[in-house]
């Protein structure tokens, strides 16, 4: 009894002094990835890193619905590029302040995807897969109709200038390349982390159990709508989130924002960096956003995208996360037989 | 005025059919939606387009079919097989990933700006029916639609490999026991699907225009119709295809502010009132 009980505080007292140090690793590795690169970039490396790291939040909602709920979505840019239109609306159109701009924007955002999630999670994963590229498209289209060229823009889209401050930060830090870096990097980790507990918490297995067999689960007494309709209202928050600091950061949105070269885009990135996990996607997007600098300018960004889909599917199936987790594996494998 | 509504939307939807109906067959007989099926559409159109420049319209639409339902064999060899052991979503995802690879190829080839094709002389100029003059080319896209939907379905409904894509679409498992073959029916069911959309594009190109975003937009068009005939119905397709004709070509008539947005509010209805699709696919939940 009582060395049970000394087992158990030992336990304890170890886990939490593992876990105190997991954390204090953690806080000077969010510390330093935020600023260690402003020393040692130039800004148009950190450009370039924080459109990564937009990217990897947007292929992060992407992966996450991919690897937990078997559910491929095909609109990410919807919510990225709407974020922005909604926001250079709420502020030019209906004279809201920054932040109430971007609150009101953000309520309109869940609402649509609550809605558009009501009515698409229930079907099956191809037709859910046609279903987001179909309401992608709708949104773009949207957009162009002459009725609303008033607010947004038409084809040219909207400059967005952004006066005070949003959520009490300085509209003027965003526009920054350095002090953006931080924002986005700091944003970036912690919807990460919220992502990996959410894969972990119970509403992750329950999505998972269902993505195993959802009529099993509907008849062991679950509510298997419920589950896959937060999910998929959940990694809409995280593209929101990078459509905010997107358009914050360059000061305008265009149609292209919306189109559908960002949604197989961010899908590209999740798949290069790999979908189990939270660290794949985000590497996926800086890989991409740095590749897309290397080649976009020969006009190959997407025939690239479309050979990166084939070939990350076909060859690398668990993308380069994956890929050198498994590779360490087996090397720790091969020591521990010498 | 209906008449014209009625005929237009009837142009429109035999091009959709020819589309949809071979999207519903590959996913009937594989349990995969060819998210690529747009940019072999595309190719069809650019590859009439070439051809009809050289040797004329009827040649195109003679040897395009030919040359996609050789493409088709490819797909098939090539994508479709090695990947049957993949989950359908993945094998879905290559479809899109081979559909960007080829219409990026295409407008590298092609160039950016939309290309025009003339109608033949026959077929061009109108003809007068019951007081209304028509475009006879739209009417030549009518008996076409209506054509190779009625080959489609006798195809189906009297030779055996039409009994037997019907068996394997209707329960792939207990076919496969009672001896058919799926491999083959499925080289037979891809290469007509590609040839299908040759002939499609083909088509297209004196009615709509060929131009780099023809693809999205038809592949887009196409998973609308495939959802609302329900997946995997190819009656279901057929009816949808006209349905969404009529709806788009009334739209642009009718609101043409919104005619843009006619058709995803025609999907998000139907999903509402019937989340399977209208016609009795097998698949959705």
């Amino acid at each position: 009894m009582t060395d049970d009980l000394r087992a158990s505080t030992t336990a304890t007292f170890g886990s939490l002094s593992q876990r105190s140090l997991a954390i204090a690793v953690g806080l000077i590795g969010l510390c330093a990835g935020a600023i260690v690169p402003t020393y040692l970039a130039s800004d148009f490396v950190l450009r370039l890193g924080s459109e990564g790291l937009l990217l990897g939040l947007l292929a992060l909602s992407v992966a996450f619905l991919m690897n937990q709920a078997g559910l491929v979505a095909l609109g990410a840019a919807s919510i990225y590029g709407g974020a922005g239109y909604l926001f250079a609306i709420g502020m030019s159109d209906w004279g809201l302040s920054p932040t109430a701009a971007l609150c009101v924007a953000f309520l309109i955002l869940l609402v649509y995807a609550a809605m558009l999630g009501a009515l698409i999670v229930r079907t099956n994963p191809l037709a859910f897969m046609m279903l987001t590229l179909a309401a992608g498209e709708m949104i773009s289209h949207a957009v162009l109709l002459e009725g609303l060229r008033d607010y947004t823009g038409g084809a040219d889209g909207l400059v967005v200038r952004v006066n005070g401050s949003v959520l009490g930060i300085d509209a003027l830090r965003f526009a920054d390349p350095v002090q953006f870096w931080c924002i986005a990097w700091i944003v970036t980790v912690l919807i990460g982390l919220a992502f990996w507990a959410i894969g972990r918490s119970r509403l992750g297995v329950v999505l998972r159990a269902i993505r195993g067999n959802e009529e099993r689960m509907r008849f062991s007494g679950f509510n298997t709508f419920l589950p896959r309709l937060i999910g998929y209202v959940l990694v809409n928050v995280a593209a929101a989130i990078a459509g905010f600091l997107h358009v914050l950061n360059a000061g305008f949105v265009s149609p292209e924002s919306l189109g559908l070269f960002v949604s197989t885009n961010t899908l590209v990135a999740a798949l290069i960096g790999g979908i189990s996990g939270s660290l794949g996607p985000i590497l996926g997007g800086l890989i991409f956003s740095f590749a897309q600098d290397e080649f976009g300018a020969r006009g190959l960004t997407q025939l690239l995208t479309g050979v990166a889909i084939v070939l990350f599917i076909v060859v690398f199936p668990r993308g380069v996360v994956g890929g050198l987790s498994s590779l360490s594996k087996r090397l720790g494998w091969r020591r521990e037989g010498a | 005025m209906i008449a014209l509504l009625i005929a237009n939307s009837l142009a429109l939807a035999s091009l959709l059919i020819m589309l949809s109906s071979g999207l519903a067959l590959i996913y009937g007989l594989r349990d995969v939606i060819n998210f690529g099926h747009g940019a072999i559409y595309m190719l069809g159109a650019y590859l009439g387009y070439t051809i009809a420049l050289v040797g004329g319209f009827w040649l195109a639409l003679l040897l395009v079919p030919l040359l996609l339902a050789l493409l088709g064999i490819a797909f098939e060899y090539l994508a479709l097989r090695p990947l049957q052991r993949r989950s359908h979503i993945e094998v879905a995802l290559v479809t899109l990933g081979l559909g960007i690879i080829l219409g990026q190829v295409i407008i590298y080839i092609y160039g950016g700006e939309a290309r025009s094709v003339d109608a033949p002389k026959i077929l061009s100029g109108s003809v007068t029916v019951l007081h209304l003059s028509y475009p006879v080319y739209r009417l030549f896209l009518i008996v076409m639609g209506l054509g190779s939907c009625a080959l489609l379905a006798l195809w189906l409904r009297y030779t055996s490999s039409g009994l037997y894509v019907r068996a394997v679409s209707q329960d792939p498992s207990v076919a496969r026991m009672m001896g058919i073959n799926a491999d083959r029916l499925s080289l037979l069911v891809t290469s007509l699907s590609t040839a299908f959309a040759g002939i499609a594009g083909v088509l297209a190109g004196p009615y709509l225009s060929v131009d780099p975003g023809m693809d999205v937009v038809m592949i887009v068009n196409c998973l609308i119709i495939v959802v609302i005939g329900g997946t995997g119905s190819i009656g279901g397709a057929i009816i949808a295809a006209l349905l969404f004709g009529f709806v788009q070509v009334a739209g642009s008539v009718f609101l043409p502010n919104l005619a843009a947005l006619v058709p995803y509010i025609l999907l998000m209805v139907v999903l509402l009132i019937a989340p399977g699709g209208i016609g009795r696919g097998r698949v959705m939940s």
